[in-house]
């Protein structure tokens, strides 16, 4: 599966899951114009992505659902509770369609005549006032030619049975029709039929632009699977030549063609509602065709011929009508009936009803009647062995009646099959005979209505038939007897009548779903179930397709049923593996180790060759060192990915965020997102969460104004929001910008001089900058009521905290009246922290290392005291001194060096500058900083600790808590 | 080209497409008596079968390939 198919697929779902919440939405608010506009627009992205792919029949019945949501939204039609179950339908059929896609499975046959019924239901809303019942479209798609025949009772089973096999047997073919196909094609078609072919009448008529739309319907009629013959005939009479179109499709395009249904069905899936497809009933092939030309010796023929024929001699017939085949002129209309007699004759079991109507039009050399009820005889080929065999089976078919005889019967066909297998595997002819062993044993079967061992008896048979043995066969034989074959028959109609309720409910749930259950067995579902009850004269004429259907089977059955009732929302098998966090965090830990422990290798190359003079060594540890490190930094980077997420997991709430604030507010905004791949780490990402919401809430509800307000000051009435997101080198900077009135530096002073976060003299001198930066001070808000929304004072203090939590920055800008903008620095990812390590008291401390802004010595003679504190000039400016002993407690005094100077490190907190007198410089490492846990947790002091190469432990100071 | 246009015979040869059923029409107004040579036909675009069946066209040569002689006879008759 190529790339794109898997993004559609992954796409599809998505859109499936979207159209099914919006439906569900929809359902408790009926007339959202918002929610009915976006399930257009996912139904119609994804029918038009649909179209990329061979995929017509989702195609088909997308577009159905686009036309009908684009007039739902356009208030054309109504919305109502038929719609949105025909649509979850739908799309419940698309899901399916994608899992098909997904697991390579080639789509299911019934799909075509799934999709079109569905397009139809959905289209009947389109072209209704009002949603009609659902009861006629399955009615329509479920019973169509017996709907009757469902409700026979076991009086009228026999007449219910009859019309269902002629409804099951096929349609005849006019005279005219059957005229038009030469003699020698339905001779043989025939003949096929009667070996257990399907026939069928394929009638196609193409639309008149379809070859503006390049379409040629002779290359695709002539391309019919199966296609025994075709012809072309015009719709209308043709316009005079030089008025003729030629562009304008005038012809329908007829196909006589054998095979599965589904195969044809296959062919034309591009165009399903041109083509009309019917099953054939054979006998109406026979049509003698020729010259009538009549006399007074057909009339001898035709008294001897009934004459024969009630005798039951058929041998003689056929000698009778060779004979005068051999005398007649072939052209006659009595030659072709001749030929079609003895093609009847030439079957194993003659139907003597079909030959009589020959012979009786020969008289009336009119096309012969055939009697519909006894044309659908099971057939069964003739077994290549023994003659014995074949015909007590085709005795058992012909038997109308289930009885001890028949029994007996089957029983003996049995015995001579078992003798057959008992034979020698060594014959050049093994297969012949193993086929022919099957298909008297599949006659047996159809002929008791025990279709279910069919599946069984065609897995015996070819393993038969490929291991060149009759041992499979003979397996199977022998775990049955004639008893075991007619139970499988009473056990048979137990599940199709579960197919009958499970039909019936189907039709009360809903409509198309209704279809879906009985598309296996197409047609007269309910029919078979009561007339296996009867189990009488139906069991014996069930036609090959019946008993087909019924054995590939129930099992296709209960997969319809399981069809039907899974829905679009059950998760098929994903491509993404759902892995516990821990097991992340573990591969971390142990590539953090990793990375610290081989940073440890140049070191000792060094001590190689400076300490133990070995320089060849350390050369080759040095170059093993450069692949090692390659390979580390790649497993880092790896499982840094896996830890990664795009923003848009966070910035995929927004819209629906907005879209409600805004309107609650009655403002208009436009949000802007941008840079939504941009990605950090998991921890990171999900920690923006609520700050970013808060900062949006902020931004709707204090900066920007309302419409009215914004046309005032020449704005545009509807507002913009922007949020962008974006990487800069190992940081993630998020911007959330409006155009809104922006913060006043004013406003902003005097509230906080009135909650006292400030006194008169900062009033007087604070910058703007500092004065907007005011927000942040905990307890700020100038909000005089406290909304839901915001203003509850848990504001942007707490958004600095959680941003500042993962190590990240956060700024505010803002011009009065022209809007505010917010930027979060964050680092991509939490993992490796770059310190500067410092002993003091022999003991080694980490500083991360962005806090520090120099490493200096100061001479003791420099330092000042002022007011107890220590102090000291650098640079012009006084940078007071602390000493990180003091600071944690130690007792020890800052150690002097040899110069009589400091070591201070002077680090930056927020805006000040301090000086951290510690013992000693012991330079730069990057660590896998790891909070400490438990107990240790509590020690606010530090931020964390971490493995050094050594293996020793090095505390990380939280400066900011320790100042 | 798939389709020579002698005096009074259209020759059809291997598969003649859509296009060709506009110059088909064209040659063939006012024209009578004409006949079509599908002998070296293989596939012809119904566009200039509807033509040929709009002129009363009768077949001098059927195509060599039984299967698109069999559909042309549905649509057109023998000259002979």
């Amino acid at each position: 599966m190529n790339e794109l198919l898997e993004q559609f697929l992954a796409e599809s779902r998505e859109a499936l899951q979207g159209i099914g919440e919006r439906l569900m939405d929809l359902e408790n608010a009926p007339q959202d114009q918002e929610l009915m506009t976006q399930l257009f627009r996912l139904v119609h992205t994804l029918k038009g992505n649909s179209g990329l792919f061979d995929f017509p029949d989702m195609t088909r019945v997308l577009h159905a659902g686009e036309d009908l949501m684009d007039a739902v939204r356009n208030g054309k039609v109504v919305y109502s509770r038929t719609l949105a179950d025909r649509l979850l339908d739908a799309m419940d059929f698309v899901s399916t369609l994608c899992d098909d896609i997904e697991q390579g499975r080639p789509t299911d046959s019934g799909a075509s005549r799934q999709a079109v019924v569905l397009a139809k239901a959905l289209r009947e809303l389109l072209s209704e006032a009002q949603a009609p019942s659902p009861e006629p479209v399955a009615a329509a798609a479920a019973a169509t030619p017996e709907p009757a025949a469902a409700q026979s009772s076991a009086a009228s089973a026999t007449s219910a049975a009859s019309s269902a096999r002629t409804a099951a047997a096929g349609t005849s073919l006019p005279a005219d029709l059957a005229q038009r196909i030469p003699e020698a094609v339905r001779l043989d078609a025939w003949k096929q039929s009667h070996e257990g072919a399907q026939l069928w009448w394929v009638s196609y008529k193409p639309t008149e632009e379809c070859f503006f739309q390049g379409e040629d319907p002779l290359h695709q009629a002539r391309r019919t699977p199966g296609a025994l013959w075709g012809g072309m005939v015009a719709r209308t009479e043709w316009p005079k030549l030089a008025e003729l179109d030629a562009y304008r499709c005038m012809l329908d395009f007829d196909v006589l063609a054998s095979g599965p249904r589904e195969a044809i069905e296959e062919h034309y899936r591009y165009v399903p509602e041109q083509i009309d497809v019917q099953a054939v009933n054979p006998a109406s092939l026979a049509v003698p065709q020729g010259d009538p030309n009549g006399g007074p010796v057909y009339e001898d023929f035709v008294g001897d011929a009934l004459e024969l024929l009630d005798k039951g001699d058929l041998k003689g017939l056929k000698r009778a009508v060779s004979s005068m085949l051999e005398l007649s002129n072939s052209k006659l209309w009595l030659s072709s009936a001749l030929r079609w007699m003895g093609l009847v004759l030439s079957t194993t079991t003659p139907s003597t009803s079909m030959l009589r109507a020959l012979i009786v039009s020969l008289r009336t050399l009119t096309p012969p009647v055939f009697d519909a009820e006894e044309e659908a005889v099971e057939v069964v080929s003739p077994s290549p062995a023994v003659e014995v065999a074949a015909k007590s089976a085709t005795e058992v078919a012909g038997a109308p009646v289930v009885d001890a005889s028949r029994l007996e019967a089957l029983e003996a066909v049995l015995t001579v099959q078992r003798e057959i297998l008992a034979l020698p595997d060594d014959a050049p002819w093994i297969a012949g005979r193993l086929k022919g062993v099957t298909s008297a044993l599949t006659g047996c079967l159809r002929a008791m209505g025990a279709a279910s061992e069919l599946a069984s008896l065609q897995a015996a048979s070819e393993q038969s038939v490929q291991s060149k043995s009759a041992s499979p066969l003979k397996n199977w034989l022998m775990d049955r007897s004639a008893e075991s074959i007619a139970n499988a028959a009473t056990a048979a109609p137990k599940v199709t009548s579960a197919v009958a309720p499970a039909a019936t409910v189907a039709t009360a749930v809903a409509a198309p779903v209704a279809a879906r259950a009985p598309a296996p067995t197409p047609a007269p579902a309910p029919a078979p179930a009561p007339v296996k009850a009867a189990a009488t004269a139906a069991a014996p004429s069930e036609p090959a397709p019946r008993a087909e259907a019924a054995a590939p089977q129930d099992a296709e059955v209960a997969d319809g049923e399981v069809r039907m009732n899974r829905r679009a929302d059950d998760t098929s098998s994903a491509k993404t593996l759902k892995v516990d966090q821990s097991k992340v965090d573990r591969l971390m830990n142990l590539i953090g180790e990793m990375v610290v422990a081989k940073n440890a290798i140049p070191f000792l190359a060094n001590r190689a060759e400076t300490v133990f003079g070995m320089r060849e060594l350390a050369r080759e540890i040095k170059m093993q060192y450069a692949v090692i490190n390659r390979i580390t930094d790649e497993m880092q980077d790896a499982i840094m990915q896996v830890r990664m997420l795009p923003v848009s997991f966070v910035f995929q709430r927004f819209p629906r965020l907005v879209r409600d604030i805004s309107r609650r507010l009655g403002k208009e905004v436009n949000l802007v997102l941008e840079g939504q791949d941009t990605a950090a780490d998991k921890n990171i990402i999900e920690s923006l969460a609520d700050p970013l919401i808060h900062i949006i809430r902020n931004s709707l509800d204090h900066g920007l104004e309302m419409p009215e307000v914004r046309q005032a000051s020449g704005k545009p009435a509807m507002g913009s929001l922007r949020i962008q997101a974006r990487q800069d080198s190992d940081r993630v900077l998020i911007e959330i910008s409006d155009d809104g009135r922006g913060i006043d530096p004013e406003v902003i002073k005097h509230k906080a001089y009135q909650k006292k976060l400030i006194d008169e003299a900062t009033l007087d001198r604070i910058s703007d900058q500092d004065a907007i930066n005011l927000v942040f001070a905990p307890g700020f808000s100038t909000a005089e009521v406290v909304s839901d929304l915001s203003g509850r004072g848990v504001g942007m203090d707490v958004v600095r905290s959680t941003i500042e939590r993962v190590n990240g920055s956060i700024t505010l800008e803002s011009k009065k009246g022209q809007g505010t903008r917010i930027t979060l620095s964050l680092p991509l990812s939490m993992a490796v922290t770059n310190v500067m390590m410092v002993a003091s008291d022999s003991q080694l401390f980490g500083v991360p290392l962005e806090l520090v802004t120099e490493t200096v010595r100061v001479p003791v003679k420099n330092v000042r005291s002022i007011k107890q504190r220590q102090a000291v000039v650098l640079r012009g400016r006084v940078v007071p001194l602390i000493s990180l002993n003091s600071l944690l407690h130690i007792a020890a005094p800052p150690v002097i060096n040899d110069d009589d100077e400091y070591a201070v490190l002077l680090v930056r907190i927020g805006e000040e500058s301090v000086g951290l007198l510690v013992d000693e410089f012991h330079g730069t490492a990057d660590i896998i900083l790891k909070p400490l846990a438990g107990m240790l947790g509590r020690l606010h002091c530090y931020a964390g600790s971490a493995l050094l190469g050594d293996g020793s432990v090095l505390m990380v100071l939280n400066l900011k808590e320790v100042l | 080209m798939p389709i020579e246009y002698k005096k009074k015979v259209v020759v059809m040869k291997d598969v003649v497409s859509v296009e060709d059923a506009e110059q088909l029409l064209e040659w063939l107004q006012g024209k009578s008596a004409i006949r079509v040579d599908m002998a070296a036909c293989t596939h012809v675009h119904p566009a200039n079968l509807q033509v040929l069946m709009a002129a009363g066209i009768k077949v001098s040569e059927w195509p060599a390939d039984p299967d698109l002689g069999s559909w042309i006879a549905s649509a057109l008759t023998s000259a002979k």
